[in-house]
């Protein structure tokens, strides 16, 4: 569904050269849910932005398969902003809009998405009046206003609070039932191991580790937690 | 295919109106502009026989400088704000190419810039006819062709802030406008001057946009209709030298990191 092919990335800052990404290399399969894992500053929305084509990489491939494949995916970033002239409803009629759904489609699925995500009471809230969470939830439901085959989030779980996140997986665990693709970045790991089948650990612009996270443990009592900085202070 | 392409273009372009068009400060200059069009009435008065004359030249006048001011605020700041507050990405990440959005966000200016000057214009033609129960033809012209100035110059901004900080982006805007103002003197000066300042003035004269093809100030002053054939003339030179900036602006938009 996904395939990344030796992407490699460097940043001229006034400090110097940065490689970000070094020869990274990955799939993602049809119907996987799959956690990119990764500390600070490793690279991670550098990836995604490459994906997305708001960065270009300095050499490598990245393949996305499926019809239309661009129109069929859903693409949350970091940090989302939103356009402070524009309600809840009015942003994700925006988004469908770019999509090329008809209107009629959009004010059938506006509500639906809401009460996914939980904001149908906030419809008519200016953007900028939302707290990180709620925006987080709105940006999720315009990564699905496309009905999209392949979903590709950055930092998902991030300013969502312990119900949040509940409600998130909740929403990922269904989107598998109905054969979506999700691949999405986190440095919080606590949440990721029950509802990811794959996990990749980025480590000085390398994936150092992949796999599924149970197998991955083996029969060790550690928690994805502990391996993960294991792994990454075995490779500094 | 043509036509979603096109349709992506127009829904940013109402979404780029449709931000601009709620600023305050664009609702202030347009008020602002409104009052120095209104008084013009009163500077009429003072001179016998010419009110006409003169309101009609420091009507159009006023509109020119109000409409740059409104072009060079919002043409290049829009672009740098929506990188700047990262609005973009909700964008760029949709299947919308750079293209659709460059194009989308001068048209959706250019909506701006036209209602301001639609706005101001109707004030202007109201005013004439107040005064004189005239409808000038030769003025509703030189509204149209500010217009076309303006969105020229729009397209020459979004260029220049895709290489500079907005505030630069503006201060050179607003150079090449004086330029462009200064071409026929420019040109003139060039037919006197010795071979390497001739040389260098007739590259700024055929480089730098002509803008005094859009200046109508006479002919609204002196009631005659532009000729046809420099009608389309201008018409023409309009769309060939934005259509270039354009495509210079895209090229340069293309290779963009976000
Ligand atoms: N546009 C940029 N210019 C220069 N350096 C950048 C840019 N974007 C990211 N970086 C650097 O690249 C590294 C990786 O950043 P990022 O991909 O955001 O990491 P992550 O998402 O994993 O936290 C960081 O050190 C960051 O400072
Ligand atoms: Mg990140």
């Amino acid at each position: 569904m996904l395939k990344i092919k030796s992407l490699s990335k460097t940043f001229y800052q006034t400090k110097g050269e940065k490689n970000v990404l070094k020869n990274l290399s990955l799939e993602v399969k049809k119907g996987q849910v799959f956690g990119f894992l990764g500390l600070n500053g490793e690279g991670k929305t550098t990836t995604v932005k490459i994906i997305a084509g708001l960065l270009f990489a300095d050499k490598g491939k990245i393949t996305i398969t499926g019809d239309n494949s661009r129109e069929k995916i859903g693409f949350m970033s970091e940090n989302p902003h939103f356009y402070d002239h524009l309600k809840v409803n009015e942003t994700l009629s925006y988004v469908g809009e770019l999509f090329g759904i008809e209107k009629e489609k959009i004010n059938i699925k506006i509500p639906e998405l809401l009460k996914l995500v939980g904001l149908e009471k906030s419809a008519e809230t200016p953007t900028k009046k939302l707290s990180k969470g709620m925006r987080q939830r709105l940006s999720f439901a315009t990564a699905l206003i496309n009905d999209p085959e392949l979903l590709i989030l950055d930092e998902p779980l991030d300013g969502l609070d312990p119900l949040g996140r509940l409600d998130f997986k909740k929403a990922i665990l269904a989107l598998k039932k109905q054969g979506k693709t999700i691949f999405f970045s986190t440095h919080i790991l606590a949440d990721v191991e029950e509802i990811c089948d794959e996990v990749a650990i980025l480590h000085n612009g390398k994936i150092i580790e992949q796999g599924n996270p149970k197998k991955l443990l083996g029969r060790s009592k550690k928690t994805l937690e502990e391996f993960f900085v294991e792994k990454v202070t075995q490779n500094d | 295919m043509i036509k979603k392409y096109f349709k992506t273009i127009g829904v940013i372009a109402l979404n780029t109106f449709r931000e601009t068009i709620r600023d305050r400060i664009l609702y202030s200059l347009i008020g602002f502009a409104a009052l120095v069009i209104a008084a013009g009435l009163l500077a009429g008065s003072v001179s016998l026989g010419q009110d006409l004359r003169v309101i009609e030249s420091f009507g159009l006048t006023a509109m020119l400088i109000f409409l740059l001011i409104i072009t060079l605020f919002v043409g290049t700041q829009v672009v740098w704000r929506e990188v700047e507050r990262k609005t973009i990405y909700l964008t760029l990440t949709k299947p919308v190419t750079r293209d659709q959005f460059y194009l989308g966000k001068y048209f959706g200016i250019c909506l701006t810039t036209a209602t301001s000057a639609l706005i101001m214009g109707a004030m202007f033609l109201l005013e004439i006819y107040f005064k004189a129960h005239i409808f000038s033809v030769p003025a509703l012209f030189s509204i149209i062709w500010m217009i076309f100035e303006v969105w020229l110059l729009t397209a020459l901004g979004l260029m220049l802030s895709t290489f500079t900080a907005p505030l630069s982006s503006a201060i050179y805007t607003f150079c090449l406008a004086l330029i462009g103002h200064a071409s026929t003197s420019i040109w003139q000066i060039a037919q006197k001057s010795p071979a390497a300042l001739k040389y260098i003035l007739d590259v700024i004269y055929y480089l730098f946009p002509n803008l005094e093809k859009f200046n109508l100030r006479n002919e609204v002053v002196y009631a005659i209709n532009p000729p046809f054939s420099q009608v389309w003339t201008t018409v023409v030179y309009f769309i060939g030298y934005t259509a270039l900036l354009l495509v210079l602006g895209l090229m340069a938009f293309r290779s963009d990191e976000f």
